[in-house]
């Protein structure tokens, strides 16, 4: 993380949302993101006008539906260096990482019964490893290091000859550390074990190419890049070809991979962000990068009277993401005092009610054990300069009046 | 039958298929780099064939079976949550609260449809998906596999997961049905064994319109003290269903089939009912189903609840009337015979195949692919069969399982009206089918005419 003067130049977004003046600032783009007013354009006409069920093959209707179905699979299987025929849509990155795992799984029961995954996954990961763990499979959960990074020696010696599948996720939901997912997806290859990998906080917003980075199956979501939620796609390679167990049956869609009707605006609009954030991925991320430093030199600042921890690794990270441990402070008091004017999270969304430590953290080790009190900053695109100072002001002024009062 | 507009409601008629969105909208970017973008309300969905003078515009969409239109109220909750509603329902700050909200708001509108509690509802993705949690949920409460009752007319979702638990050991038994497709209760108590873990069986049944006993069978089945579910996913909106009564535990609902969006559903779970999740992963839904809610399409699928609840006993007179309206301009034309239940049925819903008789003089009568794709080109959209696999020719296996023919079966067509349809369209699509009819080589369709002539049958 840059350590520039505390007042770097940055631009207004190129959007802004409407906002009443009363709602609070958001800064939990982990946990989800407005919908992008492009985006949203892009759905109208299939909420409003082009209604069809895309499995009607028997009319104008369901033509016109299943066109705007083909044309959204193209866009997004385009900009993750795919073809169309390897995306399946689901409603989510829960349902992909749940098809992925249990459809590797049921589908290579001949060649092996050992998954490889990571300790710092998100919930959809770990507890379908855990379910499959329950039926008799086993299941390696590789740690991190104090940065939050997997070791690929660790890696390279837990794949055994009944290894099927290694499922690490692109970039972290808590502390945003990014895997070295060509790395990982070269080992895999070599040692001819497929590779999955939850890129919902990854897509559109860090480079993403199945290809490049040797990746058989990849989850995809619409809500983290400013798109609607309910929708999602798996990557599933064709070339070698990656079988799966469908984990819905019926009519038979998405080449019989996933059964249900397909919501046809929430898919184009999953195509729209997708594409969209690729397209803004540069420009994005270095003015979200550069609020988020300008938030963290805020709260490191001497006179803000903090001990302050940065989690996981300074620059290997999601440009939005700062996520700190601070001593002496009660983290709810603090959300609780600021919740007016700020919308902000210990932990991920998920599991927010759960008072713990997160197991991401639990993962890194040391500094993190209480009574460190743990928060999330999410920065996204429609975050301005306005949103960071403010938010720096109120934070720091509650922590003055929580030490204070403690005193 | 006196012409009848109750049931258009407040959908703009939009006659000239105007969009949506006025021009500064349409290019995008608003005044001083803000940008307001919305769904408007009440405007935009040209379904309707027929203006108020009857002449003929658009076309007529006869296809509610497959997927409705999304209505104004739908559209307008969708809209508050992509302004204002877009938190994640699982975050504890605001605009957490407000998208929960919102979320909840829809839990309390689809329980009352189907007079159930908020807290028996759970999201799903869709009516696909309650199906198969339904079934996979149940046989994962049990170590060893058990025994499953369905009907031999299910839909797929519910079949194709049936087949998926016999290759897990499950033995599936698929009760038969009679001629209108219909399942007896007396096969039901026949076909219950001492380990039968699970009945499902399909309300209203997609492709002939036969609503099924289900308060005879829920009965039977608890007094076995057997599970029973429903797929409910054609009835739901269009006729009564009250849990609050009905001997029903788990009960599939699909949002698009009842003017919300695609991309929603629900599984109700009656309290105290023990189901594993399918979907593993966060705490969502109560633990039971983990993946962030679609929060749009679900309040979306709470509106359209809502509203169809409030106009279901007019808009049920109404269509039930146009049905047989339809039943009857088509019966005269000898070349098809209706099928499903005539009494027990869904009010919107009339289904034919071939009758033989009318097609003596070819040695190959016309599939229901032929038919379908005449009336495309005339404008009518309609369904050979259920949509899912509408795709492909061969004959219908729940025609098939009610006993007729292949040749009959193959010519199998699905007309489901809906909110948009009027009197007009009906004695139209009568016109225009019969018509095609005759094109095909139907001896006995009669000769064209006057849809004024019609009024008086």
């Amino acid at each position: 993380m840059g350590t520039s003067p505390s007042k770097p130049l940055i631009a207004d977004p190129p959007l802004v949302l409407p906002r009443n003046h009363r709602d609070p600032i958001y800064l939990d783009a982990h946990a989800t993101t407005p919908v992008d007013p492009r985006v949203l354009e892009a759905m109208i006409p299939f909420f409003t006008e082009t209604f069809g069920n895309s499995g009607s093959s028997t009319h104008s209707y369901g033509w016109a539906a299943q066109g705007a179905v083909d044309q959204a699979r193209e866009a997004l299987a385009q900009v993750i260096g795919a073809s169309a025929e390897e995306i399946i849509f689901t409603s989510g990155a829960t349902e992909s990482n749940n098809l992925a795992i249990k459809g590797v799984a049921e589908a290579y029961l001949e060649k092996g019964r050992h998954i490889i995954t990571m300790a710092t996954e998100h919930a959809a990961v770990l507890n379908p490893c855990k379910y499959l763990e329950s039926l008799g499979w086993r299941v390696t959960y590789l740690p991190v290091d104090s940065q939050g990074l997997v070791d690929i020696e660790q890696l390279e010696k837990a794949i055994t000859s009944d290894t099927v599948l290694v499922s690490v996720m692109a970039a972290n939901n808590e502390i945003g550390v990014l895997q070295p997912l060509e790395k990982i997806g070269q080992v895999c290859r070599d040692r001819q074990v497929l590779f999955h990998t939850d890129a919902a906080q990854a897509v559109g917003k860090v480079p993403l190419n199945v290809d490049a980075q040797n990746i058989d199956l990849m989850s995809i979501t619409a809500h983290k890049i400013y798109g609607p939620k309910g929708i999602g796609a798996l990557y599933v390679r064709r070339r070698p070809r990656v079988n799966l167990a469908p984990q819905f049956h019926g009519g038979g869609q998405e080449r019989g991979w996933r059964s249900g009707t397909l919501c046809v605006p929430l898919i184009v609009g999953l195509a729209e962000a997708v594409t969209l954030g690729v397209r803004l991925q540069a420009e994005d991320n270095q003015r979200i990068a550069a609020l988020r430093d300008r938030l963290w030199n805020y709260l490191k600042s001497e006179n803000s009277g903090l001990t302050i921890h940065l989690n996981g690794h300074p620059t290997q990270r999601l440009a939005g993401n700062l996520n700190v441990s601070l001593a002496g402070i009660k983290a709810a008091d603090l959300l609780r005092q600021i919740r007016s004017q700020v919308a902000l999270s210990s932990g991920s969304a998920c599991s927010s009610t759960a008072q713990k430590l997160s197991h991401v953290l639990a993962a890194l080790g040391e500094p993190n054990r209480q009574p460190f009190a743990n928060l999330r900053f999410g920065v996204g695109r429609f975050n301005t300069v306005d949103d960071i100072d403010t938010t720096a002001r109120l934070f720091l002024s509650a922590v003055t009046s929580q030490v204070s009062s403690s005193h | 039958m006196a012409r009848s507009d109750e049931g258009s409601g407040k959908i703009g008629k939009n006659q000239g298929g105007d969009a949506v969105l006025n021009g500064e909208r349409r290019n995008g970017q608003g005044r001083n780099g803000k940008f307001q973008s919305s769904l408007e309300t009440g405007r935009g969905v040209p379904v309707s064939g027929a203006g108020s003078s009857g002449e003929r515009q658009l076309s007529i969409y006869l296809d509610h079976s497959a997927t409705t239109p999304i209505c104004a109220e739908a559209i307008a909750a969708i809209n508050d949550v992509f302004q204002s509603q877009w938190g994640n329902p699982s975050s504890t700050h605001r605009w957490g609260e407000r998208s929960a909200l919102a979320l909840e708001m829809a839990r309390i509108q689809v329980g009352a449809l189907i007079g159930a509690d908020p807290t028996e509802i759970f999201f799903t993705s869709g009516g696909t998906e309650a199906d198969n949690w339904a079934l996979l949920g149940v046989a994962r409460q049990h170590q060893q596999p058990q025994h499953l009752v369905i009907s031999s007319v299910e839909h797929s979702a519910i079949a194709k997961t049936a087949d998926f638990l016999e290759t897990q050991g499950w033995t599936v038994t698929r009760l038969p049905v009679d001629h209108v497709g219909r399942v007896s209760p007396q096969d039901l108590s026949a076909a219950l064994r001492p380990n039968t873990a699970l009945v499902s069986i399909i309300h209203g049944q997609s492709e002939v319109g036969t609503v099924q006993p289900i308060e005879a069978l829920g009965k039977i089945a608890h007094a076995a003290g057997v599970l029973f579910h429903v797929d409910a996913v054609q009835t739901a909106g269009r006729m009564p269903i009250d849990l609050r009564t009905l001997p029903v535990d788990l009960l599939s609902l699909s949002s698009h089939k009842i003017y919300g969006p695609q991309g929603a559903g629900a599984l109700y779970v009656r309290s105290g009912v023990a189901i594993s999740s399918l979907l593993l992963g966060g705490g969502q839904e109560s633990r039971l189903r983990a993946g962030t809610q679609a929060v749009a399409t679900i309040a979306g699928f709470g509106a359209a609840a809502e509203r169809i609840a409030q106009e279901m006993t007019i808009e049920t007179k109404r269509l039930t009337g146009l049905r047989d309206r339809l039943f009857v301009g088509l019966a005269t034309s000898g070349a098809l015979q209706p099928t499903g239940d005539p009494v027990h049925r869904l009010p919107h819903h009339a289904s034919f195949c071939l009758a033989l008789d009318g097609w003596k003089t070819l040695n190959t009568p016309p599939s229901g692919w032929d038919l379908v794709r005449q009336l495309n080109s005339a404008s009518i959209a309609v369904s050979s069969g259920s949509a899912c696999n509408s795709g492909t020719l061969s004959p219908s296996p729940v025609l098939l399982s009610m006993g007729y023919r292949e040749t009959e079966a193959i010519g199998a067509l699905r007309f489901s009206l809906g909110r948009s349809t009027q009197m007009v369209d009906i004695d139209w699509t009568v016109k225009v089918v019969n018509q095609v009819l005759k094109r095909l080589g139907c001896e006995t369709a009669p000769a064209l005419v006057h849809p004024a002539r019609l009024v008086n049958l």
